[in-house]
């Protein structure tokens, strides 16, 4: 089971970052990991979601200039 | 009311002339029909004379009227021919004259006119120009729109007025012609090929007013309806009253009920058109940010879920794990060295049970010969050997000495 790398790729969309969180905690919650392998596995996901908040707020930003009199 | 004549009193002429005025106007408009027996145009006199004869009482009437009443397109008013007449009685009162004056003037010849448009168009359909998969759509807001219609006529201005009202932006080619007689078949089709051929103008309205059949003849013109079907632009006409039927009507792309309904019909509104943008763009963002709220909420429950939110438990897990095991071993370890130490005293007791240590200090004493060997029996020993005694407190060398008496097992 590769761990894995712990940078994310600028070019990462959204959805593929959202998916690979889905998958990092699936694969925590199943357990039967190393030590190791748990903690870089953590490492990733709270990457990933800290990517993911950022295009979230990124959009809601460019939603809300779209039209201010929201 | 002046008193009633008598020789006394006679009324002087223009009474007379006044009353008679006032009994004949009193039949009001009539539609006469009758046979044109004399029709004198003097040169471009604008007065027109001529006499309706009524063919079946030989009786006629003397009838004035305007000149374009006389030479209206299709009329081709002739001695002899056959007409119906919408008139009003006019008693010319300076020369005492009567004469009915003519508003309108129809050949009764009416008939052949539709007959004749009828044929035309059978003839254009059968060529399959009316067909509905020959109409085009037409463009949804054009920039230019071309306008064939009678110069300064009621028709321009609704078509022009109405179309600015709902789309300020859109601007107008106007082609101002006859919209009557015989020169406006072909002065419409020109129009036509100029606005046709301009690249800016994206859809034509021909519009004309109300008229009689023969006013609305040219727009049954078969050139011109062949002219419409050629052409590269749509092309929308508002002809006549909403209940006449041309056949531009037919080959038209659209056919509108009036001028007004023709601005209706290639512009669009714009209050409303706005309102449908607002009302789309509202709906889009409505939905990108539903899309957004499930979305930051799929992250929220995920970044709760326990392995992200709370990763000490993972490690808590071992670091109970760890715990637990070293107890365990600390457990075993201790289970171990108690079990030692219990060995340990069972060993020793037995070797204290064993050893001699214990009875010698109860005083006894281990008698051992040179080669170690426990002396048991006296027999085995003999005389004068050199035996060791140990004793608590150590070893005696001794010498056996049978000389006395006394020896075990002798009774």
């Amino acid at each position: 089971m590769s761990i894995p790398e712990p940078t994310a790729e600028p070019t990462q969309t959204y959805e593929q970052a959202r998916e690979e969180l889905a998958d990092v905690v699936r694969r925590l919650e199943a357990g039967g990991l190393t030590l190791e392998e748990s903690l870089a596995l953590w490492e990733r996901g709270e990457q990933l979601a800290e990517l993911c908040q950022h295009w979230l707020d990124r959009a809601r930003e460019r939603l809300a200039a779209a039209a201010p009199q929201d | 009311m002046t008193s009633p004549s008598s020789p006394e009193q006679p009324w002087p002429v223009r009474t007379v002339a006044r009353k008679v005025a006032e009994w004949i106007g009193r039949l009001g408009e009539v539609w006469v029909e009758g046979q044109v027996a004399q029709l004198s145009r003097r040169g471009n006199a604008a007065t027109v004379f001529l006499t309706l004869r009524d063919p079946a009482a030989d009786l006629s009437i003397p009838v004035t009227c305007p000149r374009d009443v006389v030479d209206r397109p299709g009329l081709e008013l002739a001695e002899g021919a056959r007409v119906i007449v919408r008139a009003r009685p006019d008693y010319y009162v300076a020369r005492g004259s009567f004469s009915l004056r003519a508003t309108e003037i129809r050949a009764v010849g009416l008939g052949e006119l539709l007959a004749r448009i009828e044929r035309i168009r059978r003839l254009l359909a059968a060529e399959g120009l009316f067909d509905v998969v020959r109409k085009r759509p037409l463009p949804f807001a054009p920039a230019v729109v071309g306008v064939i219609t009678g110069r300064d006529s009621a028709a321009e201005r609704d078509v022009l007025v109405t179309a600015r009202r709902r789309w300020p932006a859109v601007r107008f080619a106007v082609h101002n012609c006859a919209v009557q007689g015989p020169t406006a078949a072909e002065s419409v089709m020109a129009g036509l090929r100029k606005l046709d051929a301009d690249p800016a103008v994206e859809v034509i309205v021909i519009a004309r007013g109300g008229g009689s059949v023969e006013d609305l003849l040219p727009f049954s013109d078969e050139g011109l309806v062949r002219a419409i079907a050629a052409t590269r632009t749509p092309v929308v006409t508002a002809v006549g009253h909403e209940t006449d039927t041309t056949l531009v009507d037919h080959v038209a792309d659209v056919r509108a009920a009036t001028p007004t309904d023709a601005a209706h019909r290639v512009v669009p509104e714009i209050g409303e058109q706005r309102r449908l943008v607002e009302g789309l763009r509202a709906r889009a963002r409505h939905l990108l940010g539903t899309r957004l709220e499930q979305q930051e909420r799929w992250l929220e429950s995920v970044r709760s879920r326990p392995v992200l939110a709370d990763p000490q438990r993972l490690l808590a897990g071992r670091a109970d794990d760890v715990a637990a095991l070293r107890s365990r071993s600390t457990r075993t370890l201790t289970h171990r060295v108690e079990g030692a130490e219990r060995d340990l005293e069972h060993a020793r007791a037995r070797v204290a049970a064993l050893s001699p240590a214990a009875t010698l200090d109860r005083g006894y004493a281990v008698v051992q010969r040179a080669d170690g060997a426990l002396v048991r029996d006296p027999a085995e020993v003999g005389d004068d050997e050199r035996l060791q005694v140990r004793v608590a407190g150590g070893r005696l060398p001794v010498r056996v000495d049978r000389s006395g008496t006394g020896e075990d097992g002798e009774p």
